[in-house]
């Protein structure tokens, strides 16, 4: 009986009770976590900072700012009207895409190669991997001034190696028709071993219980790659490309280092062209208006290549 | 009569003592006050202070920095060198002054760069400092440099555009100047029995020969890089013989001459030149390339700057003693050569903190005795003072065997050099194009096209 009456008594407490719970949870809501807020303040400040630079940028490229000259005018769209009339323009933004598509397209191809060679865990493999990582390290101006003297149609170092097994002479960057694809090679040596890195990671995290499930049931090496690890390790190619692809439609060091954009307008890629725009040609509103066509290519590809990693990783899991 | 000599005598000789006592007097003020005037150029007024001297890299700037322990020894300055690849120098050139930064106190510049930096204010008038007698010591002697690169570096801004005429503020003084001629590797010539060229079409079908005796030879050095680097050597000089004109006034207003007839058969027949006579890596050749293909005998002849020549002839050079001159090409139908000039000069930085101190550097850097020094050491050549070139020591040194024709050729050429650009604002967007525009007409685009193109070009960007 005094068990059942403390049992009416401690539900007849129940509301009460919940009622200070509620309210103490409602000044539990109403509290700011202010550590935290702390914590991420420098984070968020940068980012203001960015975005705050950005859009500066931006106003630049709506005036017809030139350096040196102090008075400056808003002139709302007439730099991008003015860009768009040009031939120069679409050949710089063809260049980008291009330049970008191909590099990111070759790298990940061969650095799935080269990750799957590294999973082997072949003699070879093991001295490569730690000299995979040198073209990463090195700056990539001193990288584009060494392709530069090797890629010299008369004296540089390929053309001899090309000519002792009876191929060549190429142009490589001095012709207007081999220049592109000799800046994406040059991409494609500095940036492999990027997705290299990153694909490998994601091969290492396969279980051999797979492979092994799949050995069992009579799949061949190339099916098991083809059906097993390869949409694994997809999610991880897609972010090594989303990272690329952002950086390759930005690539300014290796353009300008190696041609400055030419023979002509061959390499002239929107940073380049920029870059000489605003810098040499003293033009700076003009410029800043390439960088913000730059930088919404640049958003474009990152969102369709995060909507397909989202939708690979959907399938994945 | 005894005493009247004896009195004339002691007369005499009170005179003689007070006339002696007056000469004496009068020549210690005249000595005083001689050591007072030199006194006022103070030489280490700035003693204790750091500054920047910004250059290319470059056989001028090797010539100053040889001497830089000798500036510090008489000035108590330190001076610290900051040298850059060309490209990347007119680049951070331009952004470092443009910008105000203070970093560097004393830069290099050429004149047509000198044009685009006048708008802003980057670079500080020294007319002030030449005229100041505690700044400018008396024996520096500006006028002694030539006239023709005094007034190309003396200009006024009206309207924030280069006003013609040549009066105005000093923008930046001589440091050595270059014009532009025909430099060849005299061996390569008389073994393949090659005449020096003196037109585009006779150099084509010297380049042809050239290539069809040693194909492993680079007939003809230029510049081709994507930047007015390249335009401002051989194509200026050239083109000027056409008649090539960069601006001209039609109806009174302002206009690009480079689509002009005269510019066009230049333009074909340099193209073509180009093509038969050209290194394959044209497009990425600065000077640095047009150098080292004519010292190591990969390259026959070039069309630069004399200077290099020159500095490849010195003993002790791979080169030396093989390496002569002559005048530019020219039209076919031209009277004689046209030659542009180059003018190395140095300019302060009107943002430098240290304006005092920057000026005794340019100074003495551009002083008869350094620039004198820079030249017998191979490396400060042209000297840009009409007193180095009266001096025996600099004659007799250039005049030696291992320089060939260099003095007979320079002198040839100078008579027909002149700057072949139009002051003006605006210099680089214009000569920028025109440099894409001549790497596409080499690679095969159309050249009449690509001119007109480039003159479209050119006008919206006035």
């Amino acid at each position: 009986m005094t068990t059942q009456v403390s049992k009416v008594v401690a539900l007849r407490a129940a509301p009460s009770l919940q009622a200070s719970e509620a309210t103490k949870g409602e000044h539990t809501e109403r509290q700011v976590d202010w550590v935290s807020l702390l914590v991420i303040a420098p984070a968020i400040l940068i980012l203001l900072g960015f975005l705050a630079l950005f859009f500066y940028g931006v106003y630049q490229s709506l005036t017809d700012l030139r350096l040196g000259r102090p008075v400056v005018r808003f002139v709302g769209f007439a730099n991008y009207v003015a860009l768009m009339k040009t031939s120069e323009f679409w050949n710089s933004v063809r260049v980008t895409v291009v330049y970008a598509v191909s590099a990111v397209f070759i790298e990940a191809l061969l650095g799935l190669m080269i990750a799957k060679l590294f999973a082997s865990g072949v003699t070879l493999a093991r001295w490569l991997r730690p000299l995979i990582l040198l073209p990463l390290v090195l700056p990539p101006m001193s990288v584009a001034l060494m392709w530069t003297t090797m890629m010299n149609p008369q004296s540089g170092i390929l053309n001899y190696l090309f000519s002792l097994v009876g191929i060549g002479p190429f142009s490589w960057i001095s012709s207007p028709a081999t220049s592109l694809i000799s800046v994406i090679l040059i991409d494609v040596w500095t940036y492999t071993p990027f997705f290299a890195l990153i694909i490998f990671a994601g091969l290492q995290g396969i279980t051999d219980d797979l492979r092994e499930a799949a050995r069992i049931n009579g799949a061949k090496a190339w099916a098991t790659f083809v059906n097993i690890e390869l949409p694994l390790v997809a999610p991880y190619i897609l972010i090594a490309a989303l990272f690329r692809l952002i950086e390759s439609f930005n690539q300014f060091d290796i353009i300008f280092g190696t041609t400055q954009g030419g023979p002509g307008n061959s390499t002239s890629a929107l940073s380049v062209q920029a870059y000489i725009t605003a810098f040499q040609n003293l033009t700076f509103g003009r410029g800043a208006a390439m960088m913000v066509v730059n930088w919404l290519i640049v958003l474009i590809g990152a969102m369709l290549t995060v909507k397909l990693w989202q939708a690979v990783r959907r399938r994945v899991n | 009569m005894r005493s009247t000599i004896s009195t004339f005598c002691s007369h005499a000789r009170r005179a003689a003592r007070h006339n002696m006592v007056g000469v004496l007097l009068l020549a210690t003020t005249v000595t005083m006050s001689t050591s007072a005037i030199a006194a006022d150029m103070n030489w280490r007024q700035f003693e204790g202070t750091t500054i920047t001297w910004a250059y290319d890299i470059h056989p001028y700037a090797d010539a100053l920095s040889a001497e830089l322990p000798e500036f510090e020894k008489l000035t108590g300055i330190k001076v610290t060198p900051e040298l850059y690849p060309d490209d990347s120098y007119w680049n951070k050139l331009t952004i470092q002054l443009t910008t105000k930064s203070p970093a560097w106190d004393v830069v290099g510049t050429g004149i047509q760069p000198a044009w685009d930096l006048a708008p802003s204010g980057a670079l500080e008038p020294l007319g002030k400092y030449l005229n100041d007698p505690a700044l400018t010591d008396a024996s520096y002697d500006y006028n002694d440099f030539f006239p023709a690169l005094r007034s190309a570096l003396t200009w006024k801004m009206e309207d924030g555009q280069i006003a013609a005429g040549g009066d105005g503020e000093v923008w930046a003084i001589p440091h050595a100047f270059e014009n532009i001629q025909l430099f060849y590797r005299k061996d390569i010539l008389e073994k393949h029995g090659i005449q020096v060229p003196t037109t585009p079409t006779e150099m084509g079908a010297a380049c042809e020969k050239l290539k069809a005796a040693d194909p492993q030879i680079t007939p003809l050095g230029v510049r081709g890089v994507r930047f007015w680097a390249s335009i401002h050597t051989a194509v200026a000089s050239i083109a000027k013989s056409y008649g090539v004109q960069d601006w001209v006034m039609k109806d009174g207003k302002l206009d690009t001459g480079l689509d002009s007839p005269e510019s066009i058969a230049f333009h074909k027949d340099y193209v073509d030149m180009i093509k038969k006579c050209a290194a394959p890596s044209f497009a990425n050749d600065n000077w640095y390339q047009v150098v080292d293909g004519i010292s190591s005998g990969r390259t026959a002849m070039a069309i630069d700057s004399n200077m290099f020549g020159f500095w490849n002839d010195v003993k002790g050079q791979p080169a030396s003693g093989k390496i002569a001159f002559a005048p530019p090409l020219r039209a076919p139908d031209a009277k004689g050569p046209s030659s542009n000039i180059w003018i190395w000069s140095l300019a302060m930085n009107s943002a430098s903190e240290k304006k005092g101190a920057a000026w005794l550097f340019i100074q003495w850097a551009t002083s008869k005795k350094v620039a004198l020094a820079g030249a017998v050491a191979g490396k400060l050549v042209n000297p840009p003072r009409a007193s180095t070139w009266g001096d025996e020591t600099w004659l007799n040194y250039a005049s030696q065997p291992e320089f060939n024709n260099f003095v007979e050729s320079f002198k040839a050429t100078q008579e027909h050099a002149a700057l072949a650009f139009t002051p003006r604002v605006g210099f680089g967007e214009a000569m920028n194009a025109w440099a894409v525009a001549m790497q596409k007409m080499v690679n095969g685009d159309d050249v009449e096209a690509t001119l007109h193109a480039l003159a479209e070009e050119i006008r919206a960007g006035l």
